[in-house]
């Protein structure tokens, strides 16, 4: 019996997560930290998770909405505008970042990680208004 | 009434764009500076700028004569232009 359980790397949060009994090789999953879909890799005795679909607006439209459900986060009438701003850094600046933030680094690839970190449950909602409590 | 209005605003933004949408209903004049769209050394200056006025780096940012206005607020809106 080992306890080095198996996991796998999201690119997007860079979370490392656990990795489930019966996954194989090509399997498509859910990380469940950011809700980006990846399709699963071996690669050097590890896993890594490759976005599917990466850098397209249904991408970004699965994830939010994949994290909003493992949150209980709903959405507003400001969803569709949101999303246009996510399209809108993804083209200019290269990924998917807070649409009301100018910071473009991994950690405010949406859902940013003051969100992953409670930020809506302190404030009732995300910086730029995407999730609500 | 006739001070000046400045806008600091992010293009992806969409409290920002409803600023904007604000201003242009009451058909109010204003000078705007969509900061992700200026080159690198400006957008430093410019959001080092807005530091120093507000305190952070949040948008919208509308500047009404002394009156500053950060995040899309409306009822602010109304009261700092006599609308």
């Amino acid at each position: 019996m080992t306890d080095a359980h198996e996991r796998v790397y999201c690119p997007v949060c860079q979370a490392n997560f656990m990795f489930v009994d019966g996954w194989r090789d090509g399997d498509t999953v859910v990380c469940p930290v950011c809700g980006q879909r990846l399709t699963l890799r071996a690669k050097d005795g590890s896993w890594v998770g490759d976005r599917v679909d990466p850098m397209t607006e249904e991408e970004i439209r699965d994830r939010v909405e994949n994290f909003a459900k493992f949150r209980g986060y709903r959405f507003t009438d400001v969803k569709d505008e949101v999303i246009e701003g996510l399209v809108g850094k993804q083209k200019r600046f290269g990924d998917f970042y807070c649409p009301c933030r100018m910071l473009h680094m991994p950690d405010y690839q949406c859902p940013c990680r003051p969100t992953r970190g409670g930020d809506v449950e302190r404030s009732g909602r995300c910086h730029c208004g995407l999730f609500w409590k | 009434m006739e001070e000046k209005i400045k806008v600091y605003a992010l293009s992806t933004c969409p409290y920002c764009k409803r600023t904007k949408r604000f201003l242009d209903e009451h058909k109010l004049a204003y000078d705007c500076t969509d900061v992700d769209l200026l080159d690198d050394d400006k957008q430093d200056a410019v959001l080092e700028e807005i530091e120093s006025i507000t305190g952070r780096r949040s948008f919208p940012v509308v500047i009404i004569g002394k009156e500053i206005i950060v995040g899309h607020d409306e009822e602010r809106l109304r009261r700092a232009l006599g609308l």
